[in-house]
């Protein structure tokens, strides 16, 4: 693994554990007594990529088995870059550190537009061909995963195939059906098309794309048997899904350097701007027996002394009470702390929190999304304002100081006043804690406020919507800015540039796949990263290829328009859809799903059942 | 409670871990070991575990002192069999003793330093250059620091803090061995194979592996 080249250009970077592999749990097989080897890709750094669950999960799901080996891959930051390609070191995989260009499946799991760059920075860095038409041989196959492939038409033109929805199955059946084919001597044409056939499973070279005078999509034709619509993947009863008992264990320090655990999939909220709150339907819950084994099994296997439940909303998880108690049972005396993200604000109860507490101290994060309830009906994100004062009161008589406040600018009917009232809601917070006659004695209060900008996603009531143009999001930031008089609130705004790109390639179509191949030849990579975003070279690549950044990102689309990713199938109809958009232009809420089901039609991917119905 | 003290040895792909991450590592490895670690008793109780000597990354070592607190009665040969099932790959566990001496008494430590050249010529004749130097005692570095949040650049009189350095080659190879200062300022070895780097006019590949500690009149520490 270390040979002296990668010794030299190790020296000669910052944090070279990123690139060593090596950590305690991570899989070594004899490569000459595996059929396929697969190099699973994070476009992202080393500390980001081992944060992600999912990587976590497919990694042991395919080292389960016997044939394959599974490594993995993440991007050198831009120092590493330089090292290798002065020395001419190929893009490796942590495990063996043999170079991917190599292996048999290459796959991309892209969880944000912003990091497409990156994906093609490193089929490059890997030494292949960007292109999928340029890579002529049956190997590698460069297949994607992950939210973003809900809409891959802007990547359509570098990976081979994408996987929709979630990968615990159809990774295993690519894995069978490749190996037939490698094994067969098939040509790549003729695996693609066999690919094509599996549900869940996207093809994009299958499908023509026409596109009407005015630049919108006119119609997608398949061809050579693909199916008309690509139908995302589930896994049907989380209980028996396959759940790794043992994670890799970084050696250096990640983001989310802890256990993590799904309590359940989907959500039933359906906040109107909220991709994973429709894409990840329907409901499923995991058992608490079943997740308390597991916890305990990945703790005893890591040592790591912290739990995070992870789900989209996690008081919506109907067994929390039980499963926080079977928890701290055991995780009290092993001194292991448990972190309940994705909280809502309107019905955590306050003897839950305090034996969270006891445990340790962590931040309390609130998402109210909107400063008034107008809009909040409007977004449908069912929490009052005295729902979320009453919560941060508990919190600061609980011994809380410091509360985080999410919110969006730039929402679907946004006005003045609702961008005003977010600075009032802070304000509400502030004076609540001095309200509090139980607060820590000589302890100031912090709010921290962090306003993004809204950015319109395929699969959500949204999806027609235009977003606010660059010129809007500024002044409403400076609004917000002037709104605020207390230095107990402290402001931080989304870079809007970035926020911009996103809404681009968020409802992009195939013609961007030029304009991003163009973008990454000047040099963009890391576009998530604020020190590495290159807006002025983005603006160059559009500018030069033709394209308009505003029809993507700025124009209202109408109804009746085809939508570059309409023949793909997330479950949620698009009348349902169409149905919550028009609610939101009255400011109208939908109950959630426990109340009322609001037929998105999600239930037919599980044969009819989903578990807001109990 | 008792004082332990665990001799680690690194090497490999694990001499890219920091020493902050070394010390995550091991609150890990002594969970899963099952080690009953006694915990600090302040208002966010934590681990006592402490690395006695700062490692630089990308050195290796044959044994750095690690302190810890247990509250079992678990023998020292369990400790090192037990660490050693848990641990990652290029990290043992070599020794285990009861933790005795003070971390004061380490004064010294001998290092083996390879820099490889792109022939036996230019190791020769680089030899020769760093006796040399290192004879005439006017050997710099500079080396950042901080003072507060302030970032200051300190002057290092490398010759000070060489208590022997032993050079010979083999093939390309310059073999350097070298006793250093490692109590109060410590002088970090690629400090020495920079400035001699630098002054020579040589881009080596440089390998440093931390020997032993030893005490002001240069017995071992332990």
């Amino acid at each position: 693994m270390l040979d002296k080249t990668k010794e030299r250009i190790l020296n000669a970077v910052q944090k070279p554990g990123r690139y060593t592999g090596g950590e305690l749990n991570s899989v070594v097989k004899d490569k000459n007594a595996v059929d396929l080897r697969y190099a699973f890709c994070f476009p992202d750094t080393y500390e980001i990529g081992m944060s992600h669950l999912g990587l976590k999960i497919l990694y042991s799901l395919v080292n389960a088995r016997a044939d394959a080996w599974c490594e993995r891959v993440f991007a050198p930051w831009t120092d590493m870059e330089e090292q290798m390609r002065k020395y001419g070191v190929p893009l490796y995989a942590l495990e063996s550190g043999d170079p991917i260009r190599d292996f048999d499946l290459i796959g991309f799991t892209l969880q944000y537009e912003l990091s497409y760059s990156n994906m093609l920075n490193m089929l490059d860095l890997a030494g292949l061909p960007v292109r999928a038409t340029d890579r002529t041989e049956l190997l590698p196959i460069v297949a994607a995963g992950g939210p973003c492939v809900c809409n891959a038409e802007p990547v359509h033109a570098f990976v081979d195939l994408c996987m929709l929805g979630e990968g615990e199955e159809v990774t295993n059946e690519l894995i069978d059906l490749l190996i037939e084919h490698k094994k067969k001597g098939s040509d790549k044409q003729t695996f693609l098309r066999a690919a094509a056939q599996i549900e869940g499973v996207y093809v994009p070279s299958l499908y023509d794309v026409s596109y009407n005078e005015d630049g919108t999509v006119q119609a997608v034709t398949p061809k050579d048997g693909a199916p008309k619509t690509v139908r995302k993947r589930i896994v049907s009863d989380l209980d028996t899904m396959f759940s790794p008992s043992d994670f890799v264990v970084p050696s250096i320090e990640v983001v989310h350097d802890r256990t993590t655990t799904e309590i359940f999939r989907g959500c039933i909220r359906g906040c109107r701007f909220c991709q994973a709150g429709f894409i990840y339907r329907p409901i499923r819950e995991k058992s608490a027996d079943v997740i308390d084994a597991q916890c305990r099994a990945v703790c005893e296997s890591t040592g790591y002394d912290e739990i995070s439940l992870c789900s989209l909303s996690s008081s919506d998880y109907t067994q929390m009470e039980p499963l926080i108690r079977k928890l701290i049972s055991w995780t009290d005396d092993a001194k292991i702390n448990i972190a309940l993200p994705s909280l809502r604000a309107d019905n955590f109860p306050k003897e839950l929190m305090e034996k969270l507490a006891g445990v340790r101290r962590s931040s309390l994060t609130f998402a109210p999304e909107a400063g008034t309830q107008r809009l909040r009906d409007a977004i449908n994100k069912n929490v009052t304002e005295e729902e979320v004062l009453q919560t941060a009161s508990q919190a600061f008589a609980g011994g809380w100081t410091a509360v985080k406040l999410y919110f969006m600018l730039g929402l679907p009917t946004e006005t003045d006043e609702d961008v005003q009232g977010i600075a009032a809601l802070a304000q509400k917070v502030v004076d609540a804690y001095y309200a509090n006659p139980d607060k820590p004695k000589g302890k100031s209060v912090t709010v921290s406020v962090s306003a993004s900008t809204f950015v319109p996603k395929p699969f959500t009531p949204f999806q027609w919507e235009g977003q606010d143009d660059g010129e809007t999001v500024l002044r409403k930031q400076a609004l917000l800015r002037e709104s605020i008089h207390t230095r107990k609130v402290s402001l931080s705004c989304h870079h809007a540039d970035t926020s911009f790109l996103e809404a681009v390639f968020a409802r992009g179509d195939r013609r961007l796949a030029d304009v991003l191949e163009s973008a990454w030849r000047k040099g963009c990579r890391f576009d998530g990263w604020d020190d590495q975003f290159r807006f002025d070279l983005w603006r160059e690549a559009f500018d030069e290829a033709g394209v308009s950044m505003a029809f993507y990102a700025n124009r209202r689309r109408s109804f009746d328009e085809v939508l570059p990713w309409d023949h793909l199938d997330y479950g949620v109809s698009k009348t349902y859809l169409q149905r919550e958009n028009e609610r939101a232009a009255e400011s109208r809420t939908t109950p959630h799903c426990r109340i009322r089901c609001g037929g998105c039609g999600a239930d037919k991917l599980n044969g009819g059942k989903c578990d807001a119905r109990c | 409670m008792r004082a332990v003290r665990l001799w680690i040895k690194k090497e490999g792909r694990a001499k890219y871990i920091s020493h902050l991450d070394m010390n995550r590592c091991f609150t890990r490895a002594v969970r899963r070991a099952g080690l009953a670690l006694w915990y600090t008793e302040g208002f966010n109780p934590h681990p006592y575990l402490n690395f006695l000597t700062p490692l630089s990354l990308g050195q290796e070592s044959d044994g750095e002192p690690l302190d810890i607190r247990i509250e079992d009665d678990m023998t020292d040969a369990q400790i090192l069999r037990r660490m050693n099932d848990v641990l990652p790959e290029g990290i043992t566990v070599v020794r285990v003793h009861d933790a005795v001496t003070k971390p004061a008494q380490i004064a010294f430590a001998r290092y083996s330093i390879g820099i490889e050249l792109p022939t036996a010529a230019a190791a020769q004749a680089f030899c020769e250059k760093a006796r040399a130097l290192l004879l005439r005692g006017e050997l710099t570095a500079e080396k950042t620091g901080k003072q507060g949040k302030r970032k200051v650049v300190k002057q290092v009189r490398i010759c000070d803090k060489v208590q022997s350095a032993a050079f010979r080659t083999e093939g390309q190879c310059v073999l350097l061995d070298a006793v250093l200062q490692a109590g109060g300022e410590p002088l970090n070895p690629a400090l020495l194979t920079d400035a001699l780097q630098k002054a020579i006019g040589t881009d080596g590949l440089v390998r440093i592996r931390r020997r032993e500690f030893l005490t002001a009149d240069m017995q071992s520490f332990s």
